[in-house]
C-alpha cells in the first residue's frame, strides 16, 4: 500500500513537468503580449518593443523556459505582470470565493442528484423515472453561463430577492456570503447534479441486479433497507468518482460561472491572465488546477478502499 | 380625469430633469461605476488606453486640460505664455496646490514629472524629439525650451497621460511603473482590488480652480465620499445591475439595449457621442491599393448609409459626416466632402477602367470581436462587388487582425475605428507611421506647417487643406462617425459624460 501510495505520488512530477512545458510553450506562441496591453492601442511598435525588453519578454523562448524550470525547482511561480505580486499570492487571494463556490455547487450537485438517481432506479422505467432522466437531459444540455444569466434575470432583477452579482467575502458574514454566491452555486450545482443523477441511476440498475440484492430481498429485507443499505454503497463507487471530478472541474472550470457572477475567483484571475496575456499568472493557474486534478483523482482511488474492502491496491 | 392626471404627472416627471438639473449637489455617499474590465496598468503615461484615463485622472491631473470646445485651458498651470517664434514655453504653476500626501506641488515636482512623460509616454516620447530642455526658473514657473516650434506640445500637456506626480514617487519608480499613485486630483486613490475594484475616496484639502467648469476644465468639485470602479466584463450583468440599482453608471452597454433603457424609468441613456469613427484603412504598400486610381473606386463605390445601419442599428449611433476631425471640436472641415459618400457606381467603374484593373483580389481583412466593423465589411464587400471589385474578407480575430496590419504584403483593406483626437497634428489617420503607411509628400509638409503655426485661423486654413489631401489622393475611407451606449441611474446628476471621456467630479448623488 505504501508502495502504491509512493508510486502515485512520485507519477505527480512527470504529469506536472508535461503540464508546465506545454502551458509555457503555448501561450508564448499565441499573437500579443502583456507589452503591448499594458502600452495600449495607440502606441507605437518601438514603445512597445521598450516595454517587452523591460520586461524581459524578448528573450528567446528555450532562455524563458529554462528561466521558468529554475524558478518551479525553487517553488517560486514567478511574479505578475500586471498584479505586481507573487502569483502565489495573487492564487492564494483568490481561492477563498472559488473553494466555498466550488463547495456549494457540489454540495448542490450531490444533494439533487444523488437522490434523483436512486430514486430513478428504484421506480426504474416509470413515470417518475422517465421525467427525471428528462429533465437531466435538460440540465445537461443548458450551457450554465445561460442559465445564470436566466436567473439574474428572474431573481435579481424581476423579483430583486437576490444581487445581480457581485461576491461578499466571508469575514462580512455567513448570510451576506451565502447570498452572494447562491445563484452561481445554484447555475453551477444544477448542471453537474444532472450528470451524477445518470451516472447514479444507471450504477444502481447494475447493483439492483447483481443475486445478493435478489438475496436479500428472499430473506425478506425491507424494500428500503435492500436499496439504502446494500444496493447503495456498492453504487455509489462510480458515482463518487464523477464528485471528484466535478469538484476538480469546478476548481479550475468556474471560470465562466465567475465571470457572469462577477466573482473574483481563480476562474476569473485566469480569464484576465489570459486576455492580458499575464504569462506567469497563466503558468502557475494551469499548473496548480492541473495538481488539484491529480490530487483529487488520488483521493478519490483512496476513499474507494474504505467504501469497498475487495479493492486492493499493490 | 384619471387618464389627464397620468398624463399630467408622467409631464410633470419629464420636467423634473431639467429641473433637476439646477438642484443644489448634495455631497456624500458612495458612487459605484461599472466598468468594462481592468486597466491594464494605473500607471497614466504607461499606456493609451482610455480606461486607464477614466479613472486614474480623478487622481493626477495634468499642467493643462481641454475645455468644451476642446481647447487646451491651464489645469495645475496658472497660465502659459509662448516667446521666441514657438521657441519657448513658459508656464506660471497655480499655488498653494496640494498632493495627497501633504507636499505642496511646486516646479520640483514638475520637471522630473515631465521628464519622465518625455521618456514612457507614447505622446510625450514622440514630442519629445522638438524639446530642447525642461527646467524650473523658480518653485513656480517651469520654462520649456523647444530645438523646434510644435503646437502639438499644447495639446500633449492637455492629455491625461502628461500628469503631476511628486518628485519623489518619480524617483522610486527609476525606469520601471510607478510604485504609488499620489495626483493633486479632487479623489485620493486607495486600493486596487484586482477584478474587484478600484477604490478612491475624496480628497479633502483639494485646491480646486476658481473658475467655472467647462469641459474638463474649470472648477473640480469632489461630492461623493467614494468611488468604486467595479469590474463588470459581461455587458448584460452591467445593464442588470445598473437597473436594479447595484451600480449607478456602467459603461459600454451594447446598442440595442437603447430602447430597453429608454423604456426604464430609473434609467438615463447617454450616448457617447463622438466616440470615433468607423474606416476602412488602405494599403500604400500593396500593388493594388498604392494605385490612386483603385483606391479611388473604392471611394465611389460605397454608399455609408447602409454600410453604417448595418454597423451600428440605429440612427442615434452614427452620423454621415465627411469630417477628419469631429463637428464637435473647432477643426471640423467640410473641405472636399462631395468625395465622401458618393455612391458613384459609374464614376468607379470609370477608374477601374483607367486603372487597368483585371479582377485581382482585394484582401479586406476584419473582425467580429468588433461587431460593427465586420458588418461595416460585409455590406461594403457587396457594394464594391456590385462595380467589379473582386473582395477576399477575411475575418480574423483582433489580435490577429492587428499583427497582420503590420505586415504589408498580407492585405489591402483593414477595418478599424479611428478614436477621438484633440490634436489636430497627432491623428492617427495622417500619420506616415501607422499601418496602412499613407506617406503622401504633400500631406507631410502640410503637417509640417501645421505644427510650427500658433494662428487659429491659419491652422484650419492648413487643415481644411490636409482634409482635401486625404480625400483626393485617397489616404484611407472614412465610412461614418459612430458613438457608443453608457446608461446610468437618474439620481446619478451632473454633467459627468462629456464624450469621448468619463469623469465623476462634479457629479452627485441625489436623494
Amino acid at each position: 500500500m505504501q508502495t502504491y501510495l509512493l508510486r502515485r505520488v512520485l507519477a505527480v512530477i512527470p504529469v506536472m513537468l508535461v503540464v508546465a512545458t506545454v502551458t509555457c510553450v503555448l501561450i508564448h506562441l499565441a499573437p500579443g503580449d502583456p507589452a503591448s496591453i499594458i502600452a495600449g492601442p495607440d502606441a507605437t511598435p518601438a514603445d512597445i518593443a521598450r516595454l517587452r525588453h523591460q520586461l524581459g519578454l524578448d528573450e528567446p523562448l528555450p532562455t524563458q523556459l529554462v528561466h521558468w524550470y529554475g524558478r518551479l525547482l525553487r517553488g517560486d511561480l514567478g511574479d505578475s505582470i500586471f498584479l505586481r505580486r507573487p502569483v502565489t499570492e495573487a492564487i492564494l487571494e483568490r481561492l477563498e470565493p472559488t473553494l466555498l463556490l466550488t463547495s456549494w455547487a457540489t454540495l448542490i450537485a450531490v444533494l439533487i442528484g444523488v437522490p434523483a438517481g436512486i430514486v430513478s432506479a428504484r421506480y426504474h422505467n416509470t413515470a417518475v423515472d422517465q421525467s427525471f432522466m428528462g429533465l437531466a437531459l435538460i440540465g445537461l444540455s443548458i450551457p450554465n453561463f445561460l442559465l445564470g444569466l436566466l436567473m439574474i434575470l428572474v431573481f435579481g432583477v424581476w423579483l430583486r430577492w437576490l444581487p445581480v452579482a457581485g461576491y461578499v467575502s466571508l469575514d462580512l458574514g455567513l448570510w451576506p456570503n451565502a447570498r452572494s454566491l447562491l445563484m452561481p452555486a445554484v447555475s453551477l450545482g444544477l448542471v453537474q447534479s444532472a450528470l451524477i443523477a445518470r451516472i447514479t441511476r444507471s450504477s444502481m440498475l447494475d447493483v439492483l441486479r447483481e443475486q445478493y440484492i435478489l438475496a436479500s430481498r428472499a430473506k425478506g429485507l425491507a424494500e428500503r433497507a435492500v436499496v439504502y443499505k446494500h444496493a447503495l454503497k456498492n453504487a455509489i463507487i462510480p458515482t463518487l468518482t464523477v464528485i471528484g471530478i466535478t469538484f476538480a472541474i469546478l476548481i479550475g472550470g468556474a471560470v465562466v460561472i465567475e465571470t457572469v457572477f462577477n466573482i473574483p475567483g481563480v476562474g476569473r484571475l485566469i480569464i484576465s491572465a489570459v486576455l492580458r496575456r499575464d504569462y506567469p499568472v497563466i503558468q502557475g493557474v494551469v499548473l496548480i488546477i492541473a495538481l488539484t486534478y491529480t490530487l483529487i483523482n488520488l483521493l478519490v482511488d483512496l476513499v474507494y478502499l474504505t467504501l469497498d474492502p475487495r479493492i486492493r491496491y499493490q | 380625469m384619471k387618464r389627464f392626471s397620468l398624463i399630467a404627472l408622467a409631464a410633470s416627471l419629464l420636467f423634473v430633469t431639467p429641473a433637476a438639473a439646477q438642484e443644489t449637489p448634495r455631497p456624500g455617499g458612495v458612487l459605484k461605476v461599472a466598468s468594462i474590465g481592468e486597466p491594464p496598468t494605473l500607471d497614466i503615461p504607461m499606456s493609451t488606453a482610455t480606461l486607464v484615463y477614466e479613472i486614474m485622472w480623478h487622481v493626477n491631473e495634468s499642467l493643462l486640460t481641454y475645455d468644451k470646445n476642446f481647447n487646451p485651458v491651464p489645469m495645475l498651470a496658472e497660465s502659459w505664455t509662448l516667446a521666441d517664434k514657438g521657441l519657448k514655453y513658459t508656464i506660471t504653476l497655480r499655488k498653494g496646490v496640494k498632493f495627497h500626501n501633504g507636499k505642496e506641488m511646486t516646479a520640483a515636482d514638475v520637471v522630473p514629472s515631465l521628464r519622465r512623460w518625455g521618456r514612457v509616454a507614447s505622446v510625450g516620447r514622440a514630442l519629445w524629439k522638438y524639446v530642447e530642455s525642461v527646467d524650473a526658473k523658480d518653485s513656480y514657473t517651469v520654462v520649456i525650451s523647444m530645438k523646434q516650434a510644435s503646437s502639438s506640445l499644447i495639446y500633449g500637456l492637455s492629455e491625461p497621460h502628461a500628469a503631476i506626480y511628486p518628485k519623489e514617487s518619480i524617483e522610486a519608480a527609476g525606469e520601471g511603473q510607478l510604485k504609488e499613485f499620489i495626483g493633486t486630483g479632487p479623489f485620493r486613490f486607495v486600493e486596487h482590488r484586482p477584478d474587484r475594484h478600484i477604490k478612491l475616496a475624496r480628497f479633502k484639502d483639494y485646491s480646486a480652480r476658481s473658475d467655472p467648469p467647462s469641459g474638463f476644465g474649470g472648477k473640480r468639485t469632489a461630492y461623493f465620499d467614494e468611488i468604486l470602479f467595479l469590474t463588470v466584463p459581461e455587458t448584460a450583468v452591467r445593464l442588470a445591475g445598473v437597473e436594479t440599482g447595484e451600480y449607478h453608471h456602467a459603461m459600454f452597454i451594447k446598442q440595442d439595449s437603447y430602447e430597453r433603457i429608454k423604456s426604464l424609468p430609473a434609467l438615463e441613456s447617454r450616448i457617447v457621442k463622438p466616440r470615433g469613427w468607423a474606416v476602412a484603412v488602405m494599403n500604400h504598400k500593396s500593388p493594388l491599393t498604392s494605385q490612386k486610381k483603385i483606391r479611388q473606386a473604392f471611394q465611389a463605390a460605397l454608399d455609408m448609409e447602409p454600410i453604417l445601419v448595418a454597423g451600428f442599428g440605429s440612427k442615434e449611433f452614427y452620423r454621415l459626416d465627411p469630417g477628419v476631425f469631429f463637428p464637435e471640436q473647432p477643426w471640423h472641415s467640410t473641405a472636399s466632402a462631395k468625395l465622401y459618400n458618393q455612391k458613384d457606381k459609374d464614376r468607379a467603374r470609370r477608374l477601374l477602367k483607367e486603372a487597368g484593373y483585371a479582377g485581382q483580389p482585394l484582401r479586406w481583412i476584419t473582425t467580429r470581436e468588433y461587431e460593427f466593423m465586420y458588418k461595416n465589411a460585409l455590406v461594403g464587400k457587396q457594394q464594391l462587388e456590385e462595380v467589379g471589385i473582386t473582395v477576399d474578407l477575411q475575418v480574423v480575430d483582433w489580435a490577429t487582425l492587428n499583427n497582420r496590419g503590420e505586415k504589408p504584403e498580407l492585405w489591402e483593406v483593414f477595418s478599424t475605428g479611428f478614436v477621438f483626437s484633440a490634436d489636430p497634428a497627432n491623428h492617427v489617420a495622417l500619420r506616415c507611421t501607422f499601418n496602412g503607411w499613407w506617406c503622401n509628400e504633400e500631406k507631410e509638409r502640410l503637417l509640417a506647417e501645421l505644427q510650427g503655426e500658433n494662428d487659429l485661423k491659419k491652422r484650419k486654413a492648413i487643415i481644411d487643406r490636409i482634409q482635401t489631401v486625404f480625400y483626393e489622393d485617397v489616404g484611407s475611407v472614412k465610412l461614418g462617425d459612430y458613438f457608443t451606449l453608457d446608461a446610468a441611474r437618474r439620481e446619478l446628476r451632473g454633467d459627468f459624460r462629456t464624450a469621448p471621456r468619463l469623469y465623476f467630479w462634479n457629479s452627485w448623488l441625489a436623494k
